[in-house]
This record gives C-alpha cells, sequence and structure tokens, in this order.
C-alpha cells in the first residue's frame, strides 16, 4: 500500500533538489546569529538562558489560586492567605507559593480572547502571531530554534507528559520536524537509550553509519520532513545515551522528592529541574485535567496544592543554585475560570480576565501586576493578551521579538504578534 | 384538617422561595415554620413560612457548608467551610449563642443532632468525626478511622447507630454513645480514581434510612469518567441493614450526571433523591426499592439538598437557577450585565394538587 505522505514525492530527481536546498536554506537563515544582536547572542550563549514551561491543561481557577478575592460575589470558599508580599494575598491552597511571591511575577489581567481548549492550547503556546497563512510552532519549538541547544549533546527541548511519549514533531509547524519535542512520556527516558551489552560501540558506530546512508538514498526522493523527524530523534536518542545519568532516580534524594511532591506533576517538575541543570534549553511539564467545569471546588482543593508545591520548589532551587537570573519559569493555562460558579459547582472556561506566574531570567521579584474589576470578572484598565506574553518571553531571553524574523518560503514572518508588546511592569 | 394522600406521581411545586445567591443546604425546622438555608453569601438565612418573613444571621467568613436543626429546642446549628460551628437561637436574636472555631481543619461537609438533643455530631475534611455538647459546644468525643474527608452523616431512625461515608465509598457505623465503630460497609462503586486521574472523585455524598431503620440508602455516583467535568452516574446503593450487604443499586431514567447530593425516605417506603447536572434541567427522582426502574421523576434545576417537613407531605429543595451568563467566555458580556446565579427554594407537595375553585365550576 503507498501511503498518502509517499505519494507526494513525485520520483523527480528535480523536487528532491529542491527540498534539500529549501531545507538547507532553512536551516541556514534562521540561525541563531541573525536574529540576535551579536553582544546578546554572546551572552546567552554564555549563560544559557533557559525556559520551563509547566503547562495546567484545562485552565486553573484564578480564584482558586493566584487572585481569590474572598470578598466578592464570585469568591470560592477557601481562605485567602497572606504572601510574602505585604498587602498580597493567594488562595490557602497555594502555601508553598505564598512564601515565595516575592521571587515571581503574577499577572492577573490577562484577557486573551479564546474560550475553546481546541483553539485556545494552540493560541496560547503558539503566541498567536498575525495570520500568515502558515503553521506555527509551539513556544518550545521556536525557542529550540531562536536559540538552538543550550548544550548541543542534548536535545533543545524536552516534553515532559503524562501518558505516552517519543519524538512529537508537529509542534514544530512551519519549522521543520527537526525542532519538535522529545516527549517523555509519564517522565520516563527514551526506550532503548541503554546499548545493549552486546553491541560493542565499534559496531554501534558502522551501524549509524549504515543508518545514515540509508536514510540519505531513502531522503533524495521523498518527503524530507518526515525523515528530518526520524534522523534528528535517532540522533537525540544517540546523545542521551551518552547523558542517561540524567534520568538517573537514584540520583534524586529522598527530601526533593517530598519536597515537589509524589504526585505525576511533583515528579516531572524536578524531572525538569535535572533537565535544566543538565543543560536542555527548553522544559515544557504538562498536568492534564484542569477543566473543573463539575465539583471545581473539590477537585481545586486536591489539584491546586499539586501544582504549587512543585512550581515553589522549583522556583527556590533554581534562585538556590543561581540559575533563577537564567532560567526562566512560566505556570499557566489557556485561560482561567468563570467568576460564576455553575449547577455542578463548576467553573467554566474564562479567558476574559485570568492569572499566570512567571520567574526568574529578566522576570521582576515580586511584581503582583494587574487591576480588575472589584469581583475579578473582568479587566479594569490594562488587560494582556499572550501576544504581550510572547514578546516577554522573548525579550527576558534576548531575542528581539519586534525585529527578529523567521523566513520560510522567502517570506519574513514576525515571531510574536505585530500588533503586542513585552509587558514592561513585569520586565526587570 | 385533613391530612392528603401521598401521591408522588402528582407531585407539585407549591411554593417557591427566591434568592439571590447560591444555596447548597435547606432545612425545614422541626414544627414546619421555618425554613433554614445557606450557601454562598455567607449568611444563614430564614425564611419564616407563616408570615413570609425573612432575617439572616451573619457571622460565617466563608460559604454555609451544612446546618441542622436541634429536635426540640429551637436551636440552628450552621456550620462552613472554614471548619468554624455557630449555634443560634433561630426564633430570637442575631448573635450566637456559642462558636465552635476549630471544629475541623478546613470544610465540615455533614452535621447531625443526636435523638435526644443531647450531642452534635460533625464530620469533614478531616476525617475525624467529632461530638459536641449541644449545650455549650464542648467536645465529647472524636472518632477516628476515614483516611479521606467525610461527606456525609446520618443517625439511624432509633438515635444508636450513626453512619459516616467518605470520599473512598467507605461508609462506617458508629454506635451513638459509645462513639466506637462497629462496622464497616463497602459503598466503593460511588469512588472513581482512574490511572490518568490526578484527584479521587465522587465519594457518599448524601444518606436516608428508611423509616423502620431496615435500609441504608447511600448515594453519590459511579464511574467518574474524568476529575474535571467530573461527570458520572448517579447512582444509589440500598444497604440492607441487617446483613450491611446491597440490597439493590438504584439510578436514574434521565441525564444527570452528577451525584445524588441528598436522600430521603418517605412513609411509604418510597425513596427520593436529587441530583445535578452541568447547564441543563435536573431530576427529582422517587423509587420504589423493589423496583428497578424509578417510578416518577420530576424536572428540576440542580438540587443539592432535601428535607422533608414535618407533615411528611412536602420537600424542599434548594434548586439552582441559571443567571443567564452562565457558559463559556463573556461572550461579550460587562461587569453591569455579568449577572450572578441564584437559587430557588422549591417545595414540592407529594399530593395530587387540589382542584381551584375555577376549576370545580368547570
Amino acid at each position: 500500500m503507498i501511503s498518502k505522505r509517499r505519494s507526494t514525492a513525485c520520483g523527480d530527481a528535480v523536487h528532491g533538489i529542491t527540498r534539500r536546498r529549501m531545507l538547507g536554506s532553512l536551516g541556514g537563515l534562521v540561525g541563531f546569529g541573525s536574529l540576535l544582536h551579536p553582544a546578546i547572542a554572546k551572552e546567552i550563549a554564555e549563560k544559557k538562558k533557559q525556559v520551563c514551561l509547566i503547562w495546567l491543561d484545562g485552565g486553573i481557577s484564578q480564584y482558586e489560586s493566584w487572585h481569590p478575592l474572598p470578598d466578592s460575589k464570585f469568591a470560592g470558599p477557601f481562605r485567602s492567605i497572606k504572601t510574602s508580599i505585604p498587602g498580597i494575598h493567594f488562595s490557602e491552597l497555594m502555601p508553598h507559593t505564598a512564601k515565595i511571591a516575592h521571587k515571581i511575577s503574577v499577572i492577573r489581567t490577562m484577557a486573551t480572547k479564546d474560550p475553546n481548549h481546541s483553539t485556545g492550547v494552540p493560541r496560547m503556546q503558539r503566541g498567536d502571531p498575525l495570520d500568515r497563512g502558515v503553521d506555527y510552532p509551539y513556544i518550545g519549538s521556536a525557542i529550540a530554534k531562536l536559540l538552538g541547544p543550550a548544550d548541543p549533546e542534548l536535545p533543545p527541548y524536552v516534553w515532559i507528559k503524562p501518558g505516552n511519549g517519543g519524538f512529537i514533531h508537529r509542534e514544530a509547524g512551519f519549522l521543520g520536524a527537526q525542532y519538535g519535542a522529545l516527549a517523555l512520556g509519564d517522565g520516563r527516558p527514551p526506550v532503548h537509550i541503554h546499548r545493549p551489552d552486546g553491541v560493542s560501540s565499534e559496531l554501534d558506530a558502522a551501524r549509524n553509519a549504515l543508518r545514515q546512508k540509508a536514510n540519505e538514498r531513502f531522503r533524495a526522493y521523498r518527503n524530507t520532513s518526515e525523515i528530518d523527524a526520524f534522523e534528528t530523534s535517532y540522533e537525540m536518542a544517540r546523545k542521551l545515551m551518552a547523558r542517561k545519568e540524567i534520568f538517573d532516580d537514584d540520583k534524586i534524594e529522598p527530601k526533593d522528592r517530598e519536597r515537589y511532591g509524589t504526585h505525576p506533576l511533583g515528579r516531572h517538575v524536578l524531572q525538569a529541574r535535572q533537565l535544566l541543570e543538565s543543560g536542555v534549553r527548553f522544559v515544557k511539564v504538562n498536568s492534564y485535567h484542569w477543566d473543573t467545569h463539575g465539583d471545581n471546588f473539590n477537585m481545586s482543593q486536591r489539584l491546586v496544592p499539586q501544582a504549587d508545591q512543585p512550581f515553589a520548589a522549583l522556583v527556590n532551587d533554581l534562585d538556590d543554585r543561581g540559575m533563577l537570573d537564567n532560567v526562566l519559569v512560566v505556570m499557566m493555562s489557556e485561560f482561567g475560570r468563570t467568576p460564576l460558579i455553575n449547577s455542578r459547582l463548576g467553573r467554566d472556561h474564562w479567558p476574559d480576565c485570568w492569572s499566570l506566574a512567571l520567574a526568574g531570567c529578566g522576570i521582576k521579584r515580586g511584581a503582583i501586576i494587574g487591576e480588575t474589576t472589584e469581583d475579578g470578572g473582568f479587566v479594569d484598565g490594562k488587560g494582556y493578551d499572550v501576544g504581550d506574553l510572547f514578546h516577554t518571553i522573548y525579550n527576558v531571553l534576548g531575542i528581539r521579538s519586534k525585529r527578529a524574523k523567521y523566513r520560510h518560503k522567502g517570506q519574513k514572518l514576525a515571531i510574536a504578534h505585530d500588533h503586542c508588546e513585552p509587558i514592561e511592569e513585569v520586565m526587570l | 384538617m385533613s391530612v392528603s394522600t401521598l401521591e408522588v406521581s402528582k407531585a407539585w411545586p407549591s411554593r417557591e422561595l427566591e434568592h439571590e445567591r447560591q444555596l447548597f443546604r435547606a432545612q425545614f425546622s422541626p414544627d414546619g415554620r421555618w425554613i433554614a438555608a445557606g450557601g454562598q453569601d455567607k449568611l444563614v438565612h430564614l425564611w419564616e413560612l407563616e408570615n413570609d418573613g425573612k432575617k439572616a444571621l451573619s457571622g460565617h467568613d466563608t460559604w454555609v457548608s451544612s446546618l441542622v436543626f436541634h429536635p426540640k429546642e429551637k436551636k440552628l446549628f450552621t456550620a462552613d467551610y472554614l471548619g468554624v460551628i455557630y449555634c443560634w437561637n433561630y426564633e430570637k436574636g442575631d448573635q450566637p449563642q456559642w462558636i465552635i472555631k476549630e471544629a475541623d481543619r478546613d470544610n465540615v461537609r455533614a452535621l447531625v443532632v443526636s435523638k435526644d438533643g443531647k450531642h452534635l455530631i460533625s464530620a469533614g475534611d478531616d476525617a475525624v468525626i467529632k461530638v459536641w455538647k449541644t449545650s455549650d459546644g464542648q467536645q465529647v468525643a472524636r472518632m477516628e478511622g476515614h483516611e479521606e474527608c467525610i461527606f456525609s452523616l446520618a443517625l439511624s431512625p432509633d438515635g444508636k447507630q450513626l453512619v459516616s461515608g467518605d470520599l473512598f465509598g467507605i461508609v462506617r457505623q458508629w454506635s451513638v454513645g459509645k462513639w466506637k465503630q462497629v462496622r464497616e460497609l463497602d459503598a466503593k462503586l460511588l469512588h472513581t480514581r482512574k490511572e490518568n486521574f490526578i484527584a479521587d472523585v465522587g465519594g457518599v455524598r448524601s444518606f436516608a434510612f428508611s423509616s423502620d431503620g431496615s435500609l441504608l440508602a447511600v448515594g453519590g455516583m459511579k464511574e467518574a469518567k474524568s476529575n474535571a467535568f467530573c461527570p458520572g452516574k448517579p447512582t444509589v446503593l440500598v444497604f440492607d441493614w441487617a446483613s450491611g450487604k446491597v440490597k439493590t443499586e438504584l439510578g436514574i431514567k434521565g441525564k444527570s450526571d452528577g451525584p445524588f447530593n441528598a436522600l430521603r425516605f418517605l412513609e411509604d417506603g418510597t425513596l427520593c433523591g436529587h441530583t445535578e447536572i452541568l447547564h441543563s434541567a435536573s431530576e427529582l427522582t422517587f423509587w420504589k426499592i423493589d423496583e428497578p426502574e424509578p417510578i416518577h421523576s420530576i424536572k428540576n434545576g440542580s438540587g443539592y439538598d432535601l428535607s422533608l417537613h414535618p407533615d411528611k407531605r412536602q420537600l424542599l429543595v434548594p434548586t439552582y437557577v441559571t443567571g443567564g451568563s452562565s457558559g463559556n467566555g463573556g461572550r461579550g458580556k460587562t461587569p453591569e450585565n455579568y449577572l450572578t446565579n441564584t437559587t430557588v427554594l422549591r417545595i414540592f407537595s407529594l399530593f395530587a394538587k387540589p382542584e381551584e375553585k375555577g376549576d370545580e365550576k368547570k
């Protein structure tokens, strides 16, 4: 049977050459240096700016976390507790983060338009650049492209997620499959990371050379992106075989497991810390099932602490290790949750006014920004869209987001929304 | 005054009391003259039914999570999500008679009063059952054994046995007075934790003893599909009290997807229960225990509690009413027209609606 992908390759050598040339130009034109001021590029290279995105899929309730407003008519039943910033309160469900509020920034007036998961997740992770008819990359792939690997011997983008792992190239969009994510399913290292005892290093090298030769031959007449994805994932696996100590659970201190929590998000954020320490440029940690349309208060009581504990532990650990100035930590969802409480005692989707947290790497410490209406339901003054957030992220990483462009098929493409701006209020 | 014949198939909503905020608990007083209700607005609301009087008691600093009347005295006990219990004289005055400030680590989810009226029993998030003197709020006993939060309490009709139900679907029986555990019943069907969940879902959300004490109905939902929407199948497990075994399992015909928040046995042995559903109409359901299907149901908004009037002919349901702004996103709403959801305390009369004079003429 001929697959649909195979059938796109007509077999004409001219097409093959064109594809290879295109790939070559894609890789070369948008290099690290071409997008950044040389001094900044050097600084980034030296300081290895890194990112950890903690993604609470489905939408954490701002009322049960960052913005409790206990006297508002939309408040939940939980206590509002003092934080380390005088006058600022978080929900009692975030006791650990309340203690480190002076190390982070919180934006309480995200206003992001899209109330649906199916479109909200990609919009929030792509940054919503103006539609130019291309499939924009998710932020992990974008950073992998824009900054490259922090350590050439490690994949630039690792995604720790529940469920299955593997090499997930769809997040790379038009950048090409090689900028996809190496996904660690449930935090497990890639399979077959250990070379079988019966295979010597010489034999392994010979095997690898043969594979590369076969790939080149195969590449000549076929869709290169698919081959790139395969080749990239193989290379990643090969590199990781030399760094398999990263996945050595025995190196984790029991007290660290306790501090981060033994639930999946705790384990995965702790693993993210190890990957950041090892030099991975961008680590995304996903937690699913935050879409609390039903039983929001019983669920928030159990879910929010699962984010609070490892988030605070990570920020503290990075700070203690002197890494926080170079590692950006973001914890967010695709939207917040409604002020109104529905018939199932849940909260629905609310992109109109919600909260997220940032820390490290050029982000102010202790900036809690954004004015809302008294009940927290709506922005009162300045709201921020995801484009603003992306400009902020890029800028604190040293990327001049207003000037830097992707080039794709001869087209210059903005890396973030043309009409949005960095959020100066949270930037140093 | 003649007593109307109990006839649930002809039950009808005979009275409605509206409130501008969401209320989750509502009970008739033992003399039937009052309704007490509490919920989101932190107040304890009292309706005097004979003269349409209404007053509110303030004191709670968060949502009111449970309430119960004293069976003999004019006392009302109310509790909240911060673990505080208040004792009020609901007829006179607006100041509490006493307060227990730390009745629970967090939410006091259930309150009952012993049949002799001497003891208030509370349970909630810290999984410990505590016994207090109704006279002054002093603690008498505490009972440990549950490993997760307790949602429900109930006393057997003779007042000698207490049951408690938790998130894991464990039902424990305790002897009143000795305050010791007697046995454990298995209602784990009402708890769900699938491999990909990040929280436990469900639990024992309601109890009802039959009037002769031979049956214990345990309400909740089974087979939750996620810990986000928390949709499941509303389910009642009816235990044969003597054996401690499940006698029958009851469900609904309709489409509700939330737990049975409340159950009551009527004097003819009919069991009734109310559940909830997302953005749609739920139902008040009636069963004969020996029949697998409900004998009757009445469409109603999501309901969170049930109280049987002392005349045994009226059921009170605090019922969810949308303010018209529910659902995802603001959709052009502004702070001015984004309206809160509200409550109607709906009283269902459990007998045929009397013919009105105009109808008789026809």
